[in-house]
């Protein structure tokens, strides 16, 4: 009696696994999707339907009313409004570029720019800088050999964590009036820079959070290209130059056009920077959205954030299309040898060596800067700053923010954010990766967490989750520590999608197929054929995934409220005052802790990667 | 008052007692926590925090806990609530300005809050008369300050003293203000340039503001912390902010504080009794708590304000750091409601759209 039970336990044990592994991927995919719904789609959608629904009925008034104004839609509403100021308008606009084009380059309309058009301007300028600021980062990681640079590969995805209180101060204490650039300008006798609250500003700070991410996903492309390809190229007889643009670039261009996208979105969606560094004159949508939500009109908010999306969310699906039209089937990769730095030409190394000046304003002075400001006050040095986390950690009230839980919380979010979401985002990345037309479209929505309004994901949490909903007469609440991790989860598992997603498309279906006939289930074959190949994606999703969570402050502090379950970044936010001080002692603390912690990922994953 | 508390605690144990025969579980018992909201900083500000020792000291004279929640978004946490029509779960807010009493009534058709039996609480009528504002008494004044300017004497020459002087091009640059979105101190600001230019005027004053360099940010902490890393040589502010300079060693010159035209714009913010309150009677002993002149004094010392209540003086040493102007601005409940998200929004598109 007892072995048969137990035979047909092993066999009802094994008849599951093998259930679990034929539909591996199907039941992470409809995890997935299930997180998706509770902790955006529903929240989000009850949110955006104010857009649409009054007390009265539907209706789309709120967005012809918005399309008709020239405070949102400067000349363009004109066009609609007034067709003959309009066609004015832009006949003066276009007399003046003909007549002196570089005086005109500011009016990038006829008439007035509009919120919408100004949004979209400096978007575009941020992602400029940060694919100016980020490609060649690429390129010395991954074509040079010099010291430190597994660990600066490791490090590039910092300034991605930093809460924007934190790199407001970071960029004060840099670029302000009285900050370090100033002092040094001022000591080899310039004139102080006056770059305080304006456009310029801004645009450097949009450069200095996402350059490090153009640049890792286009070193993980640069790394990625195979060695023999480029040696043919050249034993054929082409150029350097001629095999970079044949051979390399059409590799990198994928790449540096999937950081280009995430930094428009992202910087299209700015909100806490922009009022910060730049000042109210430089609103951009989210910052009305911000407006409406204080003011409590949440139609006028929804519908400027549906207006956002579909910008945000139309730009990503073009992107799939361009990139799943790229899509080209690659054999096993031979990278290249690195050079060493020494061995380089003496105009590269010039080149090489400004490079590394400009980075070394842009990124590290902030971050070097912030942990002096946390070292010092008016009159000298001083660990007064990290004596008041101390004490908080020491003395502190029970309903105190405190320094030590709010790291402890930091890492077991993050670590739980990784779990979830790489499991999230690789599954997402294989579903999507074969497919159709339709399957873009669907790509599009799973990558909708980072093309919505973050003011209105947070409306959206407070209103759908920490409020709860009416089931049966309970009301059934989200909240609290595991509400955190799948909020993160699901705003970071995009991030993996898109770094795992094109290189997975490049491995021939035939390798799959192959290991499909030898009788390995979908899953083993992806963890035993595609996963390895494609590593250095995962890693770097990986490392932006936890950075994701790291930083994350908006749906933490909703999810929190009530709760013991501060972040690093909320223990910020609460200790700014009067003085900047323990502010920026606690950003110091997430720096460090997040930065030993990108290491442990990439070594983590570089053990992997030779495996 | 030993006495009277006495009696308090036995009268409360009776009425529980009687509840307790027809309510399973009473939500308003004797030893149950009150439940007091507030905004973020009164609780967990570095320099400026008052909320722990409120609550030891209320623990102590009351012998009831107090339970601090501190959300967010602060007072709209509330309104959303009530929006949603989810129980509230609080039975006091602490920091309620004329300007959130006024969002409140207009935005939802039910009252979050309740009048207060003032009678009834000892030590009301001690409370200064020009600082209640709701005609409805649902909320006791229980910190007061001006909003005016805050400068650095050595940046600056001479301070400017009037509003015309802010739009002078001898101070283009100097100035730094926090956005009406996200601030009282920018909401209070903008009700002043109201009140001095009219609701046909503003605009155009501000629009020379704008014209003069001024920077706006989104919040009060913003604004300071640019001041206070001496982007800029002003700050609107407040006017007790030497009571901060004096208890941190701050140098003084950086904490001058200036009016306008000789009018400061009165800040003033209290507490209030949530409508559906469980614990009622422990709510107006937290109000009397707040009114006793020693606690209203020390209050007004941590949270770098003035005390509310005739009797209540700020230490000599910090009450000669206190400034009043010769002419008080204050738009009361009447003027502010219906009127608030109007203003502002003409405000913002006018600004944003320069």
């Amino acid at each position: 009696m007892v072995e048969t039970g137990g035979g047909q336990l092993t066999r009802v044990g094994r008849r599951g696994r093998e259930w679990l592994e034929r539909h591996a991927l199907a039941v992470v995919g409809a995890l997935t999707a299930a997180l998706l719904v509770v902790f955006f789609f529903y929240p989000v959608f009850t949110v955006l339907l104010e857009a649409v629904r009054t007390p009265m009925g539907w209706t789309g008034e709120l967005f012809v009313a918005l399309f008709r104004s020239e405070f949102y839609f400067g000349w363009f509403a004109t066009l609609v409004t007034a067709p003959g100021t309009a066609v004015a308008d832009a006949g003066a606009w276009l007399a003046a570029l003909l007549a002196d084009p570089i005086d005109a380059i500011p009016a990038v309309t006829p008439g007035t720019m509009g919120l919408f058009v100004f949004t979209a301007v400096q978007a575009l300028l941020s992602t400029v800088a940060s694919v100016v600021l980020g490609v060649p980062a690429a390129y010395i990681l991954a074509r040079y050999e010099f010291r430190g640079r597994e660990t600066i590969r490791s490090l590039t995805a910092l300034p991605f964590v930093m809460p924007s209180i934190v790199v407001a101060i970071g960029f004060v204490a840099t670029f302000g009036r009285t900050g370090v650039l100033n002092e040094i300008l001022v000591a080899v006798g310039v004139d102080r820079l006056g770059v305080m609250y304006t456009l310029e500003l801004i645009v450097l700070a949009h450069a200095f959070y996402n350059a490090p991410l153009v640049a890792r996903v286009t070193t993980a492309a640069w790394e990625s290209v195979d060695a023999s390809l480029v040696e043919t190229a050249r034993s054929l007889g082409a150029r350097p130059q001629r095999s970079f643009v044949d051979v390399v670039a059409p590799q990198l261009v994928p790449a540096v056009l999937t950081g280009a996208l995430l930094t428009f979105v992202f910087t299209f969606l700015t909100f806490p920077i922009v009022l910060t560094l730049g000042g109210f004159q430089l609103s951009t949508v989210e910052v009305w959205v911000y407006h409406e939500v204080q003011q409590l009109d949440y139609g006028e908010a929804a519908a400027l954030a549906v207006l956002e999306t579909v910008v945000s969310l139309g730009l990503t699906y073009a992107y799939l299309r361009y990139e799943a039209a790229q899509r080209r089937v690659q054999r096993a990769v031979r990278p290249r040898d690195r050079r060493r730095f020494r061995a380089a030409t003496p105009l590269a190394r010039v080149a090489i060596a400004g490079y590394a000046a400009v980075a070394a304003v842009v990124f590290l002075l902030p971050m070097g800067s912030m942990v002096l400001a946390s070292l010092t006050d008016a009159s000298g040095p001083t660990l007064a700053h990290y004596a008041f986390l101390v004490q908080r950690q020491t003395e502190a009230f029970a309903f105190q923010v405190q320094p030590f839980a709010a790291v402890l919380n930091s890492l077991l979010f993050a670590a739980g954010t990784l779990v979830l979401a790489v499991p999230m985002g690789v599954a997402v990345a294989v579903l999507s990766t074969r497919g159709g037309r339709g399957r873009r479209l669907l790509e599009a929505a799973a990558m909708a967490p980072f093309a919505v309004s973050g003011i209105v994901v947070g409306l959206g949490l407070l209103r759908g989750l920490v409020f709860g909903v009416s089931v049966a007469g309970h009301r059934l609440q989200v909240t609290g520590a595991l509400a955190i991790v799948a909020a993160h989860a699901v705003a970071a598992y995009p991030f993996v999608t898109r770094n795992v997603s094109p290189m997975l498309a490049r491995i021939d279906p035939q390798v799959v197929e192959s290991a499909r006939s030898l009788g390995a289930s979908r899953i083993r074959a992806l963890l035993h054929v595609e996963l390895p190949l494609v590593v250095s994606g995962v890693v770097a999703g990986a490392a932006f995934a936890f950075a994701i969570s790291m930083g994350e402050f908006d749906a933490t502090v909703i999810l929190a409220t009530g709760g013991d379950y501060y972040t690093m970044p909320v223990a910020i936010e609460r200790y700014t005052g009067r003085q900047l001080g323990p502010a920026t002692a606690m950003g110091s603390i997430l720096l460090g802790v997040t930065a030993v912690s990108f290491v442990v990922i990439d070594r983590v994953g570089g053990v992997f990667d030779r495996g | 008052m030993r006495r009277r508390r006495f009696l308090k605690q036995v009268g409360g144990g009776v009425a529980v007692g009687g509840l307790a025969g027809c309510i399973s579980s009473p939500g308003g018992g004797d030893s149950d926590p009150l439940r007091v909201a507030t905004y973020p900083a009164f609780v967990d500000a570095v320099s400026t925090e008052a909320g722990g020792w409120v609550k030891q000291e209320f623990e102590a004279r009351y012998d009831r806990e107090l339970r601090w929640f501190a959300p967010e978004q602060e007072l709209d946490y509330f309104i959303q609530r009530a929006q949603a029509g989810v129980e509230i779960d609080a039975d006091m807010y602490l920091g309620l300005t004329p300007t959130d009493l006024a969002r409140t009534d207009t935005n939802l058709d039910r009252d979050l809050f309740q009048p207060l039996d003032t009678g009834a609480i000892e030590g009301y009528d001690g409370v200064i008369d020009s600082l209640l504002f709701d005609p409805q008494d649902r909320v006791v004044p229980v910190g007061t300050s001006y909003v005016s300017l805050v400068y650095d004497a050595e940046a600056l020459d001479a301070p400017p003293t009037t509003f015309e002087d802010l739009v002078d091009p001898a101070y283009a640059g100097d100035l730094l203000l926090s956005s009406p979105d996200g601030s009282q101190t920018g909401l209070d600001f903008l009700y002043w340039t109201i009140h001095n230019y009219g609701e046909d005027g503003y605009l155009d004053y501000w629009d020379r503001l704008v014209d003069n360099d001024v920077r706006i940010l989104g919040s009060w902490n913003a604004a300071y912390g640019a001041y206070s890393n001496a982007q800029r040589p002003m700050v609107v502010s407040f006017s007790t902010d030497q009571i901060y300079a004096v208890q941190y060693d701050q140098p003084m010159h950086r904490h001058q504080v200036g009016f306008l035209d000789g009018q400061g714009y009165a800040y003033i913010d209290g507490i209030g009794k949530f409508a559906n309150a469980d614990r009622p009677a422990a709510a107006d002993d937290f109000v009397e708590f707040l009114l006793e002149p020693s606690v209203n004094a020390e209050i007004a010392k941590r949270n770098i304000g003035q005390p509310t209540v005739e009797d209540a003086t700020l230490p000599p040493d910090l009450q000669e750091l206190t400034y009043t102007p010769e002419e008080r601005v204050l738009f009361g409940y009447d003027r502010l409601k219906g009127n608030v998200a109007d203003w502002v929004d003409a405000w913002s598109k006018q600004v944003a759209g320069s």
